[in-house]
């Protein structure tokens, strides 16, 4: 019997909510026979050397190892355990491998051209999205551009009679899913007022909509609602105008598709029948949808989850006899850590998580080839020598301590930390000098700022006095070492996680474009 | 002084050691539309601190406030929605750029935009805590002017009460004086200056503050991280 088998869904969720680790603390012979267990799990890992049906591409887009590791013991610890012996859905993932970020330019890459690595098997150059290194950036023509465009798995499905779907917590213009349908040499040119004048290539939002492989896309489901309406039309959430300047109402467009529905809200996403819908385009918020952490609490008209989502787009797509291709983001895991704040970006990856237990709920291992990764990762650091159990977000405190442990000036210090970004303590512009918080101070803010976005520091002096009841806030921005306006991303490797046919061709370090070529030669597209 | 940073300025000045006034505090006055030019000055006590003056404009009509650099290169804007949500944008005009702040982040940032207090600056429950010490006119117009203290800050406001807008706002501590004052006023329709109008806006290019981390290429990003002298280049 396999370990996936073995490992089935119900064990899995056994797992999470009850783990035997968590329970009590482990003696000796139980590390043993555990650790022997894994042995034996593995001798009888029979892989699945089919065709898949289907592929399902999970994104945690900057999800790093670190940042798995720490999301692991959070989501332990906020279920009442320790928390280091926890497993994420995906940790369970029978097979694993280390993929190479760098672009063709980029030795920290953006997230353009890793996405493009992923869906097309070539890596190229930054903000360029599915199209070949040799465009150049902003290139207007759209000639040239479709001369260099690069075929994405999402087109190879479509072109195979498959379905395809995206979702994102994003907006579904960005970056990361964009590259699975659109092909531009500017990631930025969402909708058409964002295109350089002159420009002849589509806008992403357009060639969403107008993406006509096969009847088009099925399933796009996330944010960025404004760059789909016509500057004519309000926002139905908040009353701001569209982004588009070419009267193209994108909404309404997707409508001229077959049993077509466009939702903006819980209340009539919940309402979708998948049995009677074969499009469906859902647009959550103006721009990016809401953190996961602040989305019930909130969005004014009600937003689903990313694992509400995925749920969605799986029960539309497997409609299709011949299969499916789903892309998933979990895209502001990245934004959480580019404003510094922990918090955000674990709680992320715990919705992540759980939107991959929807999935392998809703799929079978021996059909649907399941992969769970990164486009990037980022400069965030889980160090010192805290006890086990201690807080993930709290300050370090080590075995047997009963106060934190102190640095060289004596003064606490956390976990978690940034090499680089907005939690620099030394007086910014925006926030006094010691620690940074994501939030303005309630009613101090006066011309607006997302999170803590400094335009200037002055040195910090030392370091600030931490508390366990500061650090642990929800907003609190961990300290980073190189003052920046915005944190940057990490350039060492990030890992693969996959379940179901051709899965264990992933393995040892590998190049990121070979995820394209893994799930091509699952789905059988490989020449 | 960036008007942004003034407005923290001005913002925190009114705000620490005042009740937050509730959104209704003047709903049902209507703000005359007005064009002003005030200008502030910053004058540190300590002599060998050169003080800093810095001019603007400040519009309002029913639903939008602008502000705007008197240089022409820096403002910002506040539009009130059919709904009564308020859009915030940043203005980089040379850049011809916007930079917004979308309502799903204000929230979490416990940005809550109260349009009363942005279109008079201060709100009447703010004026009501401090003294009114007496009736004065400014600007030629009929003001009144209030006294109090907000921890060790003394602070003094010469309200013009059609207008609902100061003509002065000072405020001392043992650092610094900040002064605010109220240069030209005019009603909107025949201003000389104008603000920019939202069509000459929509052509901008916007960008969304969260996509800032991912924009760390692009130029117009690049620039306004290092405009500071605190980003360097490599």
């Amino acid at each position: 019997m396999s370990f996936i088998k073995k490992l089935s869904v119900v064990t899995i969720s056994t797992i999470l909510s009850a783990g035997i680790a968590q329970a009590a603390d482990p003696t000796p012979g139980d590390w043993f026979n555990a650790g022997r267990q894994a042995v034996v799990n593995a001798k009888n890992l029979t892989p699945y050397n089919t065709k898949a049906k289907n592929v399902i591409l999970f994104v945690g887009d900057g999800m790093g190892i670190s940042t798995i590791t720490a999301s692991r013991i959070y989501d332990g610890q906020s279920k009442g355990g320790k928390g280091e012996e926890n497993s994420l859905v995906f940790e369970y993932a029978p097979y694993l491998a280390l993929s190479k970020t760098y672009s063709v330019d980029q030795q920290t890459p953006d997230s353009a051209p890793t996405m493009p690595a992923m869906v097309t098997g070539i890596k190229t150059i930054g903000d360029s999205l599915s199209v070949d290194q040799y465009v150049a950036h902003s290139e207007p023509n759209a000639s040239v551009v479709d001369t260099h465009k690069l075929t994405t798995i999402l087109e190879q499905a479509k072109l195979n009679g498959l379905s395809a779907g995206i979702v994102s917590t994003a907006r579904i213009t960005h970056a990361t899913p964009a590259a699975t349908y659109a092909h531009t040499a500017n990631r930025d040119w969402e909708a058409d007022s964002n295109r350089d004048a002159g420009a002849t290539v589509p806008d992403i939002a357009a060639q969403l909509v107008d993406f006509n492989i096969t009847g088009g896309m099925d399933v796009a489901l996330g944010g960025g609602r404004t760059y789909f309406l016509p500057n004519t039309v309000t926002d139905p959430e908040y009353g701001v105008a569209g982004k588009r300047k070419d009267g193209r109402n994108l909404t309404t467009d997707w409508l001229k598709k077959t049993n077509s529905k466009y939702v903006w809200n819980k209340a009539d996403f919940d309402a979708i029948d998948p049995n009677a819908t074969d499009h469906l385009l859902g647009l959550f918020e103006p721009s990016h949808v809401h953190y996961e952490a602040d989305r019930i609490a909130h969005d004014k008209a009600g937003e689903p989850s990313l694992t509400d989502m995925t749920t969605k787009a799986i029960d539309i797509l497997k409609k299709n006899p011949n299969g499916y291709f789903l892309m998933v983001e979990g895209g502001r895991i990245d934004h959480a850590h580019h404003s510094g704040n922990a918090f955000r970006a674990l709680t992320e990856t715990q919705q992540l998580s759980a939107a991959v237990l929807a999935a392998v709920q809703k799929t079978s291992p021996k059909d649907t080839l399941i992969i769970v990764t990164a486009d990037h990762s980022h400069v965030f650091t889980i160090g010192g020598y805290p006890q086990r159990g201690n807080p993930i977000l709290g300050l370090t405190q080590g075995v047997g301590a009963k106060t934190p442990d102190l640095d060289m000036l004596g003064l606490p210090y956390t976990t978690l930390n940034y090499a680089n970004g907005t939690g620099y303590t030394g007086a910014s512009n925006a926030q006094a000098a010691g620690s940074k918080s994501f939030n303005a101070a309630a009613g101090a803010w006066a011309s607006g700022s997302e999170g803590h976005n400094p335009t200037s520091y002055t040195p910090a002096n030392g370091r600030p006095t931490l508390t366990n009841a500061l650090v642990q806030d929800s907003n609190y921005l961990q300290e980073a070492i190189v003052p920046l306006n915005s944190e940057t991303h990490g350039g060492e490797d990030v890992a693969i996680f996959a379940y179901g046919p051709q899965a264990h061709l992933f393995h040892g370090v590998m190049e990121q474009n070979v995820i394209y070529h893994v799930m091509s030669e699952a789905l059988g597209f490989a020449k | 002084m960036k008007i942004t940073n003034f407005f923290k300025l001005l913002f925190s000045l009114v705000i620490f050691g005042f009740s937050v006034p509730s959104y209704s505090d003047n709903d049902n006055q209507q703000s005359t539309e007005v064009a002003c030019r005030y200008e502030t000055k910053v004058t540190p006590h300590n002599k060998s601190k050169k003080p800093s003056v810095n001019a603007w404009y400040f519009w309002r009509s029913s639903h939008m406030i602008q502000t705007q650099d008197t240089n022409g290169d820096r403002g910002e804007i506040w539009l009130r929605t059919n709904n009564d949500s308020v859009q915030y944008r940043k203005l980089y005009i040379s850049d011809k750029t916007a930079v917004e702040y979308m309502p799903a982040d204000m929230p979490t940032n416990n940005m809550d935009f109260n349009w009363d207090k942005l279109s008079n600056m201060l709100s009447q429950s703010e004026l009501d805590s401090m003294k009114l010490v007496k009736k004065t006119h400014a600007m030629n117009r009929n003001a009144q002017v209030y006294k109090g203290k907000i921890g060790a800050q003394s602070i003094e406001v010469t309200w013009l009460m059609e207008e609902k807008l100061p003509a002065s706002i000072i405020k001392k501590d043992k650092i610094e004086t900040i002064e605010l004052h109220l240069v030209e006023i005019e009603p909107l329709s025949v201003a000389t200056q104008k603000p920019l109008a939202i069509e000459e806006i929509s052509n901008y290019r916007h960008i969304d503050a969260t996509d800032f981390g991912d924009m760390e290429h692009d130029p117009f990003v690049e620039k306004i991280m290092a405009e500071n002298g605190d980003h360097h280049h490599h």
